[in-house]
């Protein structure tokens, strides 16, 4: 799943941007490696704001990130176990 | 030939008060080459001479740039030709968030350049616990690093002491830069190898753990609460507006007695009737009139100062983000949007922050139609002609005035909106730009960063009423008061006269005569000297604010004065604005479309405004 379709509070380990991946990057993606969005790594949503798609805040590395749910449905997550 | 630094690091690392610091008052402002991004070019001085150039590069959180104040630094960094760039850098670090900042200074690393590392807000760090192993931090980053603190200029002194020896044995830059550097600076495996060398650095080098900041965190479950944050958003706003207007006050009467007691100092001691009239009318009453809203200028400048400085200003972002991609903008329009209420030109180079073209495009067009604060003097007279002063029915701490004053902010606000929606219809479409972003830990302003900025913007704006008012209310002064007959000035038969009947045609559906449209023409120039040449045009005392109002309902009606409004909320665009968006959007045709549709716009609805009052009344 993607990180807007995934449950709050919950720990969530990264499934994106893996150190294999070799394909040209968008500038948002870009964006998001660079705050964190990393494979492996943990991360939590802290909120999400319930009407009309809102968007979502992400802790990451020990950091508040805000994100629309377009932007968060570029990231694939996991529950972590 | 003076030897050259520059100053790297993350935006809001105090990196320009380290400048400042270092540099004292050698100082200059241009821009950079073919952009409007600013360039602080400033010198560190040893005995009244100057001995290294410093230059102030715009933040950056690495080289891998998306936005213009990110590429211009970067293409100063990965420069070639050696004079174009610098002899060596500066990095400043947050010590508060060394996770963040590492990750520019190991890829400069990386890179070979000769770095002298800052290791800045160490005081604050040390606050919340943290100690690191600072000897072996510089061996990991092959650096010197000094600790300062900026804010105080600790350490300062022994940064520059460092920097002139190293310049002195310094070699030349070799800098390896990979080919097709855009490609690896955005690979997975480089962005992974950067973080695996950060966590590892932090490992080694930290002694005890910087405390967690659970401070924001709780602040913010109320303050980003779907519901409770837009409470909290708009009580915000309506407390600006609100002490705009009860704590500016006796600051006022204080500016405006001064004001009368030079005009009656001049009146008695001068005998040439003239010339009385040029100092009294002229001078003192129209640069008068304008400097009696400092006080509330400067607040407004300190109230967005303080949200900025607070952090505030990224969580309207969040908060409004889905609401504002309805109607066309983007939640990081409010930034702009909210600072253009103080000035439009701050507000339009703050679009920068959308990196998306379209969208920022529709900003800049719509932030014309926020209040900024050259409107409040008018506002304030014309509503202090229009509406009673007393309190709302069972809340006797809100006032009528300071209520309508925010209704006119909501209407200018509101407007926005609505021409954003329709300029979200009518322009091309392209993909939407990013919300994406940090939002930064809450910090308490500092108070000296906030008595800097008031500071200034009072100096512009009473360099403005020293300049450009003063040489207004005195042309105005002399088209009211010539022709003369017999010595006798009759404002019927002045030059201003002829030059507003010329124009009143055009605006009499609205009910402005003569006197209003000669007062509307220097407007293009400030908004508010309007009140000045009000003042003038009906020959009364312009910073006599009820003299001023009993004039204006007596000479024009209620009616006209409520257009008169109306026009203010949408028109006219000063001159500045529309040299500031012919520069930001390089073409000459989105200013021309912004004055058209906003002058349109003023004439309609303040058209309905006054027929709709006198239906009314």
């Amino acid at each position: 799943m993607t990180i807007n379709q995934a449950p709050l509070n919950t720990k969530l380990i990264v499934r994106s941007f893996t150190i294999h991946d070799v394909r040209e990057f968008s500038d948002l993606e870009s964006r998001l490696m660079h705050l964190g969005f990393m494979d492996g790594e943990e991360i939590r949503i802290t909120r999400k704001a319930p009407l009309f798609k809102g968007p979502l805040l992400v802790e990451v590395r020990g950091r508040s990130v805000a994100l629309t749910s377009d932007e968060a449905g570029l990231v694939l997550v996991e529950v972590m176990k | 030939m003076i030897p050259r630094i520059a100053l790297v690091g993350m935006p809001n690392v105090g990196k320009t008060a380290l400048f400042n610091k270092m540099t004292g008052s050698f100082q200059r402002v241009a821009n950079f080459p073919g952009v409007t991004v600013e360039k602080k070019t400033g010198w560190v001085s040893e005995h009244g001479e100057r001995i290294i150039e410093v230059v102030d590069l715009p933040g950056i959180y690495s080289l891998d740039a998306t936005t213009l104040d990110e590429k211009v630094t970067k293409d100063f960094l990965l420069k070639k030709e050696k004079d174009a760039s610098a002899d060596l850098f500066v990095l400043v670090l947050d010590a508060t968030n060394l996770d963040k900042s590492l990750y520019l200074a190991i890829q400069l690393k990386e890179l070979g350049y000769p770095l002298v590392i800052a290791l800045n807000l160490m005081d604050e760090a040390k606050k919340r616990n943290f100690t690191i192993d600072l000897k072996l931090f510089a061996e990991k980053l092959n650096a010197l690093v000094i600790p300062t603190s900026a804010s105080t200029g600790e350490g300062v002194k022994e940064l520059v002491a460092v920097l002139k020896n190293e310049l002195s044995r310094h070699e030349k830059l070799t800098l390896s830069v990979p080919e097709n550097s855009q490609k690896v600076f955005r690979s997975p495996a480089y962005v992974n190898g950067i973080f695996s060398q950060i966590d590892r650095i932090l490992d080694e080098v930290t002694l005890t753990k910087l405390r967690p900041d659970h401070f924001s965190d709780r602040i913010d479950y109320f303050v980003l609460h779907p519901i409770w944050g837009i409470v909290i958003l708009f009580s915000l706003l309506i407390f600006i507006f609100q002490t705009l207007f009860s704590w500016a006050s006796p600051l006022q009467d204080l500016i405006e007695s001064g004001f009368t007691f030079m005009g009656e100092l001049a009146s008695s001691h001068i005998g040439n009737e003239l010339l009385k009239s040029l100092l009294v009318d002229g001078v003192i009453s129209g640069v008068g009139g304008v400097l009696v809203f400092l006080p509330q200028i400067v607040l407004l400048f300190l109230f967005i100062q303080f949200l900025e400085d607070l952090g505030y200003l990224g969580r309207a972002a969040f908060l409004m983000d889905s609401f504002m991609r309805k109607i066309g903008l983007p939640g990081k329009s409010v930034i702009p949007l909210l600072s253009s209420h103080a000035c439009a030109i701050p507000g339009i180079l703050s679009t920068r922050v959308i990196d998306n073209f379209r969208e920022r495009l529709i900003t800049m067009l719509v932030i014309p139609l926020t209040t900024c604060s050259a409107r409040l003097p008018v506002y304030s007279i014309l509503i202090a002609a229009l509406i009673p002063d007393v309190g709302v029915p069972g809340i006797s701490w809100l006032r009528l005035p300071g209520l309508m004053l925010f209704g006119l902010y909501m209407l200018g606000f509101v407007s926005a909106l609505l021409v954003s929606l329709i300029f979200k219809k009518t322009l091309p479409h392209s993909s939407p730009s990013m919300l994406l972003m940090e939002l930064p830990p809450y910090r308490i302003p500092k108070i000296k960063n906030l008595i800097l900025v008031m500071n200034n913007k009072a100096m512009i704006f009473i360099k403005k009423a020293g300049g450009i008012i003063l040489i207004v209310s005195i042309v105005i002064w002399a088209l009211v008061t010539f022709p003369q007959k017999d010595g006798i000035s009759h404002i019927e038969e002045s030059y201003a006269a002829d030059i507003g009947r010329v124009f009143e045609p055009v605006f009499r559906p609205l009910g402005f005569d003569w006197r209003i449209t000669t007062a509307l023409i220097p407007s293009i120039g400030a908004r508010e000297v309007v009140v000045s040449a009000l003042s003038l045009v009906l020959s009364v005392d312009g910073e006599n604010e009820r003299g001023m109002t009993e004039a204006l309902v007596h000479h024009f009606g209620l009616g006209t004065l409520v257009a008169l409004l109306v026009w203010f909320v949408f028109a006219p665009q000063c001159i500045s604005t529309f040299a500031v968006m012919k520069r930001e959007t390089n073409s000459i045709k989105w200013p021309v479309i912004m004055v058209l549709y906003t002058t349109t716009l003023a004439y309609v609805a303040a058209y309905l405004a006054r027929q709709a009052f006198l239906i009314w009344s």
